[in-house]
């Protein structure tokens, strides 16, 4: 409990105005230029996105080989490098990449994958080891760390209605909301805002930690509401829940709101089955909403200040199956885009397919690695304190 | 705070409007012998649907046991619910089902096994820990299908140590390995039932916690509850659970000597819990947050709640973050504060009004493999409340004194703001609309997320 003191009965019973606690001290004036500059959007490609598929190594025959048909044919490839090219449906990610916003880390994963969606997902969001579980997720733990002014319940926003493993800490957790519409819907209740305002004085941490948790939820939906209508972007998103998403992450940025933090997901990526027009349309909707994304935040002049990482829980098998699809794989890329990169194009090598474990990619990178860098290079925090382990930093950031 | 309700609310899931009535002026000693009578008279369950196995089952089987699994689930919330079953059975059962987390994707497995830890919830935790080391649902779970002679898979030996019986920094990663040994040819076949396979069983010499033998897993599981220090966890194990997450170490070292002495009797330990002083501290009392499956059963026992469409039971688990046989993974459900965020804190706070007033809930639970974004929202929940029975144990038309029996009835602690508010809340209602009111005041009270 370090940052968000809990309610002092006190303050609540003497404002007429209802001001949650963690308002205390500070006037409406300043909270609203607390948030210190660098904000970080997390994309996740639920599912398991086809690396292979989407960063082509159309050079290397291995990978017709392993894929008669799935493989994209090399006059289709939108190729970049010597080795490596995009899907054909990713052209929008393609201009990213050719305009120096965009960083491919290849052959990313951790050692022993694991092929469950749910349990590699899981590894990602609490950054552990495969062979121990976590409770906490990484973003949650970084909340939890001294982190730079983290005093609001919203430093972290999910833009979902429920919260993600990655988001939730000990002490803090991030806040989920779907719709600032339907949220502050939720939370419009006559009753609970009433005993809100009331004194209270609690003798068990337990219900001290409701309380608190029923105000700034109440005050955060007011908040993110509010803000949601400073600025209505004129870009045009993907006409689809992620696309909506998206505009509504670059909208609270651009109305300068009290988060760093923004997590959101695309789905449905596991393609057993006819993989080619699924995974297409996907990446495509990925492409053009990051697209999107990069020309909102440009116009308003903070590209320099947004980092965007996109990964998925695992990628998939080398060699393609008997449906036209791929199945649960391993090693994967990574996506980082944003106006401040070190490094922008491709890190390192795609994967080497000489070289495989069972039919599956080793991995070069450890994802913990790339959250060490963000952790302490975009976010300023305490990156071994966060993930439990000292990993080495990436000269990406 | 009364004791009893105490009592109900940590060996059950509190007290249906008629249960109150006629107990509340029990005697503790009278009310732990009734829920031991009752939970021994409990038995197995019934079969509802469940489908044979088979090696490889199409998509359609695979959707049908999706539909049974969730069946299974749902008959335990209603179960839960039902004054006429063993609370106390189902109490247990939960318990030792978040113990020995273990999500099952077979209809006939998750029945199984749920009957395999009944037979046992009560009895001697060897027993128990034996059981469910052969149980087919686990043995699937943790890979020891694949755990074989010269090819040993550790993930049963080691979450047996870690996770079931003694906890970390009592073994060493070579026992690890020793046990994993001793475990392989533990298999189940195609009808569901353990099998032990020969051919696979590596009946070698073992070196394990110190001890030389040709060991196989009873009696790996002899040598591990052979050292005290699994008495100690599980003791701390359960005192979380039952009593307060915060542990009184002298308490649980008194009650791991007693667990161990006694030869791991569960039902002794129990007793000694329930029938203690300290259980009935203040500060034992409304101070545990209810876990998603404890507010829904709760809800369901004291405003008598019948759910139209059980889809809403499992949407309720989904969007609150405890779905029955699906843990997060084998380490269970953490619990406590974990359990809330902004959320799932505002659809526990209105979650009794969407089941009073029908009204819309608009909340998507996540999918991360459905194409779709988001699962579709579930708008309404589908439940009957009859509120008669509960009319029936009230004493007056006077509100403010309305007020105080059901907040006596509903809460674990007294509000921490004035019940006042409470009544000019709920004031617009009169006659049974003020009840119903009232009652949707209450439980949305913080206050009534803690039992």
């Amino acid at each position: 409990m370090k940052r968000r003191n809990f309610i002092k009965s006190s303050a609540l019973a003497s404002t007429a105005l209802w001001v949650p606690s963690f308002l205390k001290g500070h006037s409406t004036d300043t909270l609203l230029k607390t948030r210190s500059g660098k904000i970080l959007i997390v994309i996740q490609l639920g599912g398991g996105n086809d690396g292979l598929n989407t960063i082509v190594p159309y050079r290397n025959d291995l990978y017709y080989k392993y894929r008669p048909s799935l493989g994209i044919k090399q006059k289709e490839v939108l190729k970049v490098s010597e080795q490596l090219g995009f899907n054909p449906e990713m052209q929008a990610l393609q201009s990213l990449y050719d305009q120096g916003l965009l960083g491919v880390i290849n052959n990313v994963g951790y050692p022993n994958p694991d092929r469950s969606h749910f349990r590699s997902m899981d590894i990602w969001h609490t950054a552990s080891d495969s062979t121990e579980y976590l409770s906490t997720g990484w973003l949650g733990r970084y909340l939890d760390s001294d982190c730079k002014g983290c005093i609001t319940p919203y430093h972290a926003l999910e833009v979902d209605d429920s919260l993600s493993l990655a988001m939730k800490g000990i002490y803090n957790s991030g806040f989920a909301m779907g719709d600032a519409k339907r949220l502050r819907k939720a939370t419009d209740n006559r009753f609970l805002k009433a005993i809100a305002q009331q004194e209270h004085d609690h003798d068990h941490e337990n219900i001290e930690y409701l309380y608190k948790t029923m105000i700034d939820t109440q005050h955060s939906a007011e908040y993110l509401y509010q803000q949601s209508k400073v600025y209505q972007s004129k870009v045009k998103y993907p006409n689809t829940p992620f696309g909506k998403d998206l505009k509504q992450i670059s909208e609270l940025i651009t109305a300068d709101t009290d988060t760093k933090v923004y997590y959101t997901s695309l789905t449905g990526f596991d393609t057993h089955a006819n993989q080619k027009g699924k995974q297409g349309r996907l990446l495509k909707q990925y492409a053009e909403g990051m697209k999107a994304l990069v020309e909102d935040l440009k116009r308003n002049n903070l590209l320099n200040d947004t980092l965007i990482m996109t990964f998925s829980e695992f990628g998939r098998r080398v060699k393609q199956n008997g449906s036209g699809g791929t199945d649960h794989g391993t090693a994967n890329n990574l996506f980082l885009i944003g106006g401040n990169l070190r490094k922008a194009g491709f890190f390192n090598n795609g994967p080497d397919l000489q070289k495989l474990d069972k039919g599956d990619l080793i991995y070069q990178v450890d994802f913990r690695n790339i959250y060490a860098t963000i952790l302490e290079n975009w976010l300023e925090a305490d990156a071994p304190a966060v993930l439990g382990k000292n990993f080495t930093k990436l000269n990406i950031l | 705070m009364s004791k009893i309700k105490h009592l109900y609310w940590r060996a059950g899931f509190g007290l249906s409007p008629q249960e109150w009535e006629e107990r509340k002026n029990w005697s503790i000693a009278k009310a732990v012998d009734q829920l031991f009578r009752e939970a021994k008279a409990a038995g197995p369950l019934q079969a509802l649907n469940v489908s044979s196995l088979t090696k490889k089952p199409t998509k359609e089987q695979k959707k049908m046991e999706r539909k049974y699994v969730g069946r299974q689930n749902t008959a335990c919330l209603v179960r839960m619910a039902n004054p006429n079953e063993s609370a106390f059975m189902e109490r247990m059962s939960l318990f030792w089902h978040g113990h020995f987390a273990c999500s099952s994707k077979l209809s006939k497995l998750a029945f199984n096994q749920i009957n395999t830890i009944r037979k046992h919830a009560l009895g001697n935790f060897r027993d128990l820990v034996l059981a469910v080391a052969k149980d087919p649902s686990m043995i699937r779970y943790l890979n020891n299908q694949q755990n074989k002679k010269n090819k040993p898979n550790e993930n049963f030996a080691r979450e047996l140590m870690e996770l079931f019986t003694i906890g970390r920094g009592h073994y060493t990663e070579q026992d690890i390995k020793e046990a994993a040994r001793a475990f392989t040819g533990w298999s189940s076949n195609l009808s569901g039932t353990f099998i032990f396979r020969r051919r696979q069983h590596d009946f070698g010499t073992k070196t394990f916690m110190g001890r030389t033998g040709k060991f196989d897993g009873d009696e790996i599981i002899d040598i591990i509850l052979e050292q005290r220090e699994t008495a100690q966890f599980i003791c701390t194990k359960v005192y979380r659970y039952f009593v307060n997450e915060i542990v009184d170490t002298r308490i649980v070292d008194q009650l791991a000597t007693q667990f161990y002495q006694s030869d791991y009797n569960i039902e002794a330990l129990m007793r000694s819990i329930f029938t203690s002083d300290w259980f009935y501290d203040k500060k034992n009392i409304g101070t545990k947050i209810k876990s998603p499956v404890d507010l829904v059963a709760g809800i369901s026992r004291s405003l008598n709640i019948r759910y139209d469409n059980e889809q809403a039971l499992i949407f309720i688990q989904k969007a609150l973050g405890q779905i029955l046989f699906n843990p997060p993974n084998v380490a269970g459900w953490i619990g406590g504060k974990a359990w809330i965020d902004n959320a799932t804190m505002m659809l526990r706070l209105n979650l009794v009004n969407y089941l009073l007033y029908a009204s819309d809930v608009d909340f998507r639970t996540k999918s991360n493999l459905k194409a779709s974004a988001r699962n579709k929202a579930m708008r309404k929940l589908e439940a009957r409340v009859n509120l008669a029975p509960l009319q029936q144990i009230l004493s007056t038309n006077n509100q403010e004194r309305t007020i105080e029996e059901l907040s006596d009835f509903l809460l674990q602690r007294d509000p921490a703001v004035d019940k006042k508010l409470i009544q000019q809340y709920a004031q617009s209602g009169t006659g049974q609309d003020f009840i119903k009111m009232a009652i949707a005041r209450i439980t949305s009270l913080p206050e009534y997320q803690l039992c």
